[in-house]
């Protein structure tokens, strides 16, 4: 089965294509089994990153054909093509930098406004977004997360992942808006994560048509609906488009 | 050379970001230290985060649940190899430890009668009273608590993407330790590497379970570079032999084979394992500790009574097949393990997964039971018997699966994540302290040869790929230290490393040095072979069976013998391999008298299983019924426990 997968070393692009064995009679491979199996063969520095192969670690996210998917759960088709997620910087073949995605909220949610009563029952939607496995597919289609990349930049600094992105995404939006339904955080608590929504670029979700979720949790509904709501008047545009 | 280095002053150093690392952050940093994290993997992403999400919880159901009756239990089911100074920390810690991760938002289901979470209500095998407090999203909901204590205070800084290399060390003369002056990490996704000066490093790297892949469930970071960097800094590493094989993982199809479908609690009332020949080969399963599963799944294997893929047949069938509680019994196999559970519907067929028909099943390792050899504070420890922290290495703190000590021959269901967070947390106090009263490094001297060795292998030509040298080792370890061990598997497991070991020396590795993944795999090959020369010293020291110590050629250990756990000490050779010596460190027998009683009722309960399967159907039916509705409660327990399914998913399995 021929597999188109890109690599990227030391800065240089190529497409390699790799011919996949299958293991036993009747296999559906997984993207991940590629990637291993041409590690193991032909591509012994191939770099990708993956974890525990059961869809609950959210490290071995890789673009498919252009789309976002979790490697170890997505079935491969003869001619697929294997690239890193074109929406964070590449640091070598597979392998993207996450950690200015997460960084941005350093010091933004608050444990100060936490409750020391850990007794207090969440609400079954609070339980909904702690089902994000952090896989970052979500971030395919952000026009808040493009911002870091394209023209809206230029009034701000340069895209830094090794600080944190100046503009948010769908993740960090989840986050902010689970701190929102934590019965242990206090009011302003809540405010604070409302805040920092706004901050991180909230505008940017009005009139978009959506954010789609690698596993499942309602982005558009349970989170970005639930802070354009919040914010009413304080995010200027239509704030009922994407609610 | 292509590659710089950053220098960089901390008081703490902590390596790994999972529950324990987390935990040991947070404390450190709330102490005042400046913290800095290691990470090779995103903050958080760990085997804490991939578990089943199930917490020890001492006193939740009853208040009968004294200090003394957990503490007891894990030395029990540990053979009596954990130290007792250990199980009664993690008793008396369980409750604050889990309180720390709900102050940092984990939400259990309360119990307002008794003001805390609820638990599960079946006691997990070894676990004399209920106290596994069960949540929505199992792991990944610690996870999330776990990222928010490293990011939440923007008090603590991290690196992802970080290969902690080495320990530097000073100060170290006639075969004692020295003392810690910082590590050398490789931060791949800078390029560089960074010289961390720091008078405390925290040890919370996770196990070394990669050593056996694919036949293992957890996370592909366990290389064990944590107890390799102690080991080759001099510090004690105890009951290395100990590596915990989960009894039910599947052999197949391919892109499942080591993961996780159950448990022996899962296998129920009825459940037994059976030979390929249908013969059963261990029944009262749901009464056996994982130890017991797997040794009945590797005796058969070993006597040529396995499956073509070196595993046995778990038959759920009979649970199944009774048409009341067959019902509840599907229910329960479905809330109890529901991870376990949503993997062996992807991966088994229908009737299979309708428990029509048997699931073949293989061990594959999953937790490490032995580690750094610490005390009840964290810190490195050696000597005879508990040891000092004065013969340990100072400045070095251990916890979460790189610490030994505390699970022994045997860990229970749900201890870890809580163990994690105990330990963390003294971890993290006791660096925080450490750092205060201990004088920084005098020099750079200790990290020199350090940096040397790194840059070194950075444009080294050979002709071998470190990562194919990583899968022939991964194969010899399962075939020579896996489940089932001999003499000879042993001596062949040394022949192994030595030749890996010398090729590992004419490994290629081209000189760039962003994300450089020839070094990666390199260095965690090097951890691989040394871990791996530990665990075979640590095998051939413990001459019989006990607990994850699987010895085909040697009886189990009388239940009278006096314990003791393994400990070995690294010692560079001149060929600059790391080989190990190996003693035994006396620990206190529970009195014989309270042995016995165990097992008399562990007897009697077993008897009372198998009367319970002779019954006719007519008549078991309704009894097992009963019990089911009173595991389940009202409602049928736990609803499915992720919001989106596999067909809301963008990013999961395409059909």
């Amino acid at each position: 089965m021929k597999i188109d997968i890109v690599t990227t070393r030391n800065g240089v692009r190529e497409t390699v294509a790799y011919d996949y064995r299958p293991r036993q009679e009747g296999e559906r491979p997984m993207i991940l089994d590629v990637l291993l199996q041409a590690q193991a063969t032909a591509l012994p520095d191939l770099a990708f990153r993956y974890g525990c192969r059961a869809r609950n670690c959210g490290v071995c996210t890789v673009d498919v054909n252009g789309r976002p998917r979790i490697a170890c759960r997505a079935r491969v088709r003869a001619g697929d093509r294997i690239e890193p997620m074109a929406t964070l910087p590449v640091l070598a073949d597979l392998v993207v930098r996450r950690d200015g995605i997460a960084r941005q909220l350093q010091g933004r949610t608050t444990p100060d406004h936490r409750d020391p009563d850990v007794n207090a029952e969440a609400p079954e939607a609070y339980h909904d977004l702690t089902a994000c496995i952090e896989c970052y597919a979500c971030l395919d289609g952000c026009p808040m997360h493009a911002r870091n990349f394209g023209d809206d930049a230029a009034d701000a600094a340069a895209p830094d992942a090794a600080t944190g992105y100046r503009w948010g995404n769908p993740f960090s939006l989840l986050k902010l808006q689970r701190l929102r339904l934590d019965p242990c955080v206090s009011e302003d608590g809540r405010q604070a994560a409302l805040d920092a929504a706004i901050d991180l670029g909230l505008d940017a979700c009005v009139g978009c048509k959506g954010c789609k979720c690698g596993v499942g949790i309602d982005l558009k509904g349970g989170v970005v609906g639930e802070l354009l709501a919040a914010a009413g008047d304080r995010v200027p545009g239509d704030g009922a488009s994407a609610s | 050379m292509t590659i710089e280095v950053e220098w960089r002053d901390y008081d703490v150093i902590v390596v790994g970001s999972g529950g324990a690392g987390s935990a040991a952050a947070d404390a450190a940093a709330a102490e005042g230290a400046r913290v800095l994290v290691v990470s090779k993997d995103p903050i958080a992403c760990s085997d804490t985060k991939i578990s089943e999400g199930n917490a020890t919880v001492r006193g939740t159901v009853s208040d009968a649940d004294t200090e003394q009756v957990l503490s007891d239990n894990l030395r029990v089911s540990g053979a009596d190899l954990p130290l007792p100074a250990l199980t009664d920390a993690y008793a008396k810690d369980s409750r604050p430890a889990y309180d720390w991760y709900r102050a940092h938002g984990l939400r259990p289901k309360i119990n307002q009668d008794r003001k805390g979470p609820f638990a599960r209500p079946l006691a997990k095998g070894g676990h004399t009273v209920a106290r596994s407090v069960g949540h929505k999203n199992a792991g990944v909901a610690f996870s999330h608590a776990a990222w928010d204590a490293v990011v939440e205070g923007a008090h603590i800084d991290y690196l992802e993407d970080a290969w902690f290399l080495d320990l530097a060390v000073e100060g170290a003369e006639n075969g004692a330790p020295g003392r810690v002056a910082g590590g050398l990490v490789y931060h791949a996704a800078s390029g560089t590497l960074v010289a961390v000066r720091a008078p405390a490093v925290v040890m919370a790297s996770g196990g070394l379970n990669t050593l056996y892949f694919p036949k293992t469930d957890t996370m592909r970071g366990n290389t064990g570079d944590g107890y390799a960097a102690a080991a080759r800094a001099g510090a004690d590493l105890v009951d290395m032999e100990q590596v915990q094989f989960l009894p039910f993982c599947l052999t197949a199809p391919a892109s499942y084979e080591g993961l996780l479908v159950g448990e022996p609690s899962t296998a129920s009332f009825l459940g037994v394992l059976r030979d390929r020949h249908g013969k059963v080969i261990l029944d009262g399963v749901y009464l056996r500790t994982r130890a017991e599963c797997s040794a009945a799944i590797m005796r058969a294997v070993a006597d040529g009574r396995g499956t073509d893929d070196g595993g046995a047949y778990l038959d759920l069938t009979a649970n199944a097949r009774l048409p009341r509680s067959g019902k509840g019994f599907m229910r329960y196999l479905e809330t109890s393990m529901p991870s376990a559970y949503r993997t062996a519907r992807q991966a088994l067929s229908k009737p299979a997964v309708r428990c029509e028909e048997s699931w073949e099943v293989r061990p594959a390792a999953h937790y490490t039971m032995g580690g750094i050899r610490v005390d009840a504070t964290g810190a490195s420890v050696g000597g005879a018997d508990d040891g000092t922290a004065a013969a340990g290495l100072s400045g070095l703190f251990a916890a979460g699966q790189a610490m030994g000590g505390v699970f022994g021959a045997n860990r229970l269901g749900s201890t870890a994540l809580t163990e994690n967070v105990v330990f963390g947390l003294r971890a993290g106090r006791g660096a925080a302290d450490h750092a205060r009263t201990h004088s920084r490094a005098t020099g750079d001297d200790a990290f020199r040869s350090l940096i040397a060795a790194a840059v070194a292998q950075f444009g080294q030509s050979g002709d071998q790929a470190p990562a194919h040298l990583k899968l022939e080792l991964q194969r010899a370890a399962w075939d020579c230290i896996g489940p089932a061990r001999t003499a000879d598997s042993l001596n062949r497991m040394d022949a192994v490393i030595d030749d890996l070991a010398d090729r590992a020396g004419r490994a290629a590795v081209p000189d760039y040095a962003l994300w450089n993944q020839a070094f990666i795999e390199w260095v965690e090959l090097r951890s691989l072979l040394d871990v791996a020369r530990a665990v075979t010293a640590a095998a051939r020291e413990r001459d019989a069976s006990v607990g994850g110590h699987v010895r085909l050629d040697r009886p189990q250990v009388s239940i009278l013998a006096q314990p003791y756990s393994t400990v070995v000490r690294g010692q560079a050779a001149n060929d600059g391999v790391l080989r190990f010596h190996a003693n035994r460190a006396r620990r206190p027998r529970t009195p014989a008298m309270r042995l016995l009683a165990m097992r008399l009722k562990d007897a009697w309960r077993k008897v009372q299983a198998k009367v319970l399967c002779l019954l006719p159907p007519a008549l078991l039916d309704p009894i097992l019924d009963r019990r089911y509705r009173a595991i389940l409660g009202p409602g049928d327990a736990a609803p499915a426990v992720s919001p989106g399914g596999p067909a809301a998913a963008v990013a999961d399995a395409a059909e």
